[in-house]
């Protein structure tokens, strides 16, 4: 009778401990994710989850394509183009930082191993222009939204695919730490990026529709509209959390870098389509 | 004789200045003839303090959000107005995944404003 | 009489006096209380930002306090770094509770 008991201690020790040692793999938070945005909106086809909130807003979708046919970020594509092709003063390009280019969009952002860190597009383009005695871009507005637009058209019809190389702990790490900050509550109206984007998408907020997180990374940089002009990702994600009352963080930092991280890895299959034009 | 008025002076003086270090000016007066429903409803609707119709649809307001159930027969819903207090106050407290913000507890409106928009709700 | 005269002269001189030292005296102390109801505030706002979770206005709300006592409108100052104060207070425990991840019900796993 005791023999049993142990056994059965034993057995049930063991499932407990198999319960609450398992934490959800990338890869089984994708499915739940994208299985989340395929359950409540049945009519969309994956794809077009890059189109973001005209994939299931008809009406706005009718003006978004209307105003296509004349892209507002068209003009700053040229003049990515004609950063890209300029020589810096010591006579050097950005060919030959990135000989891949300029449609390179698709390879970010990816764990650095040897820096230890999340590497994002702007990132690496700063790094190039300090590797060649230029002057850094500011990360939220300005020039850098040119030169981005430009490898982002370049870019268009590459396939998201963020990896998360089992081979340095780090990196799963910095998608964790990605994904708490978009779970979690913030600012003193108490969102967290998930209360809009996953658990309210498709509803609307006052006069406007909210956007399905799946498909939110396509397309940056953005014309939005609200800003009439082209602006990056961070310079979203700061709204976004100043919209709530919350302190923005910095762009290019930690927490934005491996929030990136994270949000784009949960967009992976879906195909690039920046610059993109938002109202 | 002449010496009373001088003193009459100074200890009027005194009296003035020591008075002086404790006059509180009077409260402004909040606005007359305003009832609590009244108030209640202003900042339901103000964006910037309750903004309740970015999410609930609410009789007399224009262009709500959907994102949460109407704001009709509350009484029904709320039988007692303690809990629909507490509800504005924390809505994670009776759902902890709401995604309503705490307007008291996180002081986004104050207790008297809480108050004001209680009274309001209740008439819906 | 002369001497009466002056003395209540002198009598009233020293009663404003001492008023207006009194006056002054209380000003600095009210600044004084106001400074570290807003030093309070600051320290509970570099709390929230330690741990991720400092909110939007709580800096503003700082500096503005710091602007009304510059003004010597310490009720004001007072009431505003205490609002700024609890902010950050409720930052912080926002932050915390937080801390360990919760995935919501609707993401559902297999």
């Amino acid at each position: 009778m005791k023999k049993v008991f142990q056994t059965l201690a034993l057995i049930a020790l063991a499932c407990g401990i198999g319960v609450t040692a398992q934490a959800s793999t990338p890869e089984q938070d994708l499915q739940a994710f994208q299985n989340f945005f395929k359950k409540r909106f049945p009519s969309v086809e994956m794809d077009d989850y890059a189109n973001g909130a005209y994939a299931i807003d008809p009406a706005g979708r009718e003006n978004w394509e209307a105003i296509e046919e004349f892209p507002p970020y068209e003009p700053f594509i040229d003049d990515g183009k004609t950063m890209w092709d300029k020589p810096f003063t010591n006579g050097k390009t950005y060919s030959d930082c990135f000989p891949d280019g300029p449609a390179i969009a698709g390879k970010y952002p990816y764990w650095d191993k040897e820096k230890g860190m999340v590497m994002t597009l702007p990132l690496a383009l700063n790094q190039c222009l300090e590797a060649n005695g230029e002057k850094p871009l500011k990360y939220k507005k300005g020039p850098i939204n040119n030169i981005l637009s430009y490898i982002a058209f370049e870019s268009r019809g590459q396939t998201t695919n963020v990896v998360i190389p089992k081979d340095d702990p780090r990196a799963l790490q910095a998608y964790e730490d990605g994904k708490k900050f978009y779970y979690a509550r913030r600012g003193q109206l108490n969102f967290s990026c998930a209360s809009c984007h996953i658990q309210n998408a498709g509803m609307i907020l006052r006069t406007e529709i909210l956007s399905p997180a799946l498909g939110h990374t396509t397309h940056f940089p953005v014309y939005r509209s609200k800003w009439g002009t082209v602006g990056t990702l961070h310079r979203r994600f700061s709204g976004c959390n100043q919209q709530v009352r919350a302190k923005a963080f910095k762009a290019q930092g930690e927490e934005y870098r491996n929030l990136e991280y994270f949000l784009t890895y949960m967009s992976n299959g879906l195909p690039l389509n920046g610059p993109g034009a938002r109202k | 004789m002449i010496g009373n008025p001088k003193k009459l002076i100074g200890m009027v003086g005194a009296i003035t200045v020591l008075a002086g270090q404790f006059i509180i000016s009077p409260m402004a007066s909040a606005a007359e003839g305003t009832s609590a429903t009244e108030k209640g409803k202003a900042l339901a609707f103000d964006r910037m303090k309750g903004n309740c119709l970015a999410c609930h649809n609410i009789p007399g307001g224009a262009a709500p959000g959907n994102i949460a159930p109407a704001l009709i027969a509350m009484q029904t819903r709320f039988p007692n107005k303690a809990d629909l207090r507490r509800q504005i106050w924390d809505a994670t407290i009776k759902n902890p995944e709401s995604a309503m913000p705490p307007f008291g507890k996180h002081g986004a409106l104050s207790e008297d404003e809480i108050d004001a928009v209680v009274e309001f709700i209740w008439t819906l | 009489m002369h001497k009466k005269l002056f003395f209540l002269i002198t009598l009233l001189a020293g009663i404003l006096c001492t008023g207006m030292t009194t006056t002054l005296l209380a000003d600095d102390a009210s600044a004084a209380k106001v400074q570290k109801l807003i030093d309070a505030a600051d320290a509970a706002r570099k709390e929230a930002a330690s741990v991720g979770g400092e909110w939007r206005d709580t800096g503003k709300m700082i500096d503005s306090a710091k602007e009304l006592l510059g003004k010597g409108d310490y009720v004001a100052a007072a009431k505003l770094a205490n609002e700024a104060a609890k902010q950050g207070h409720l930052g912080y425990a926002q932050a915390m509770s937080q801390k360990d991840l919760k995935m919501p019900s609707y993401l559902h796993y297999e």
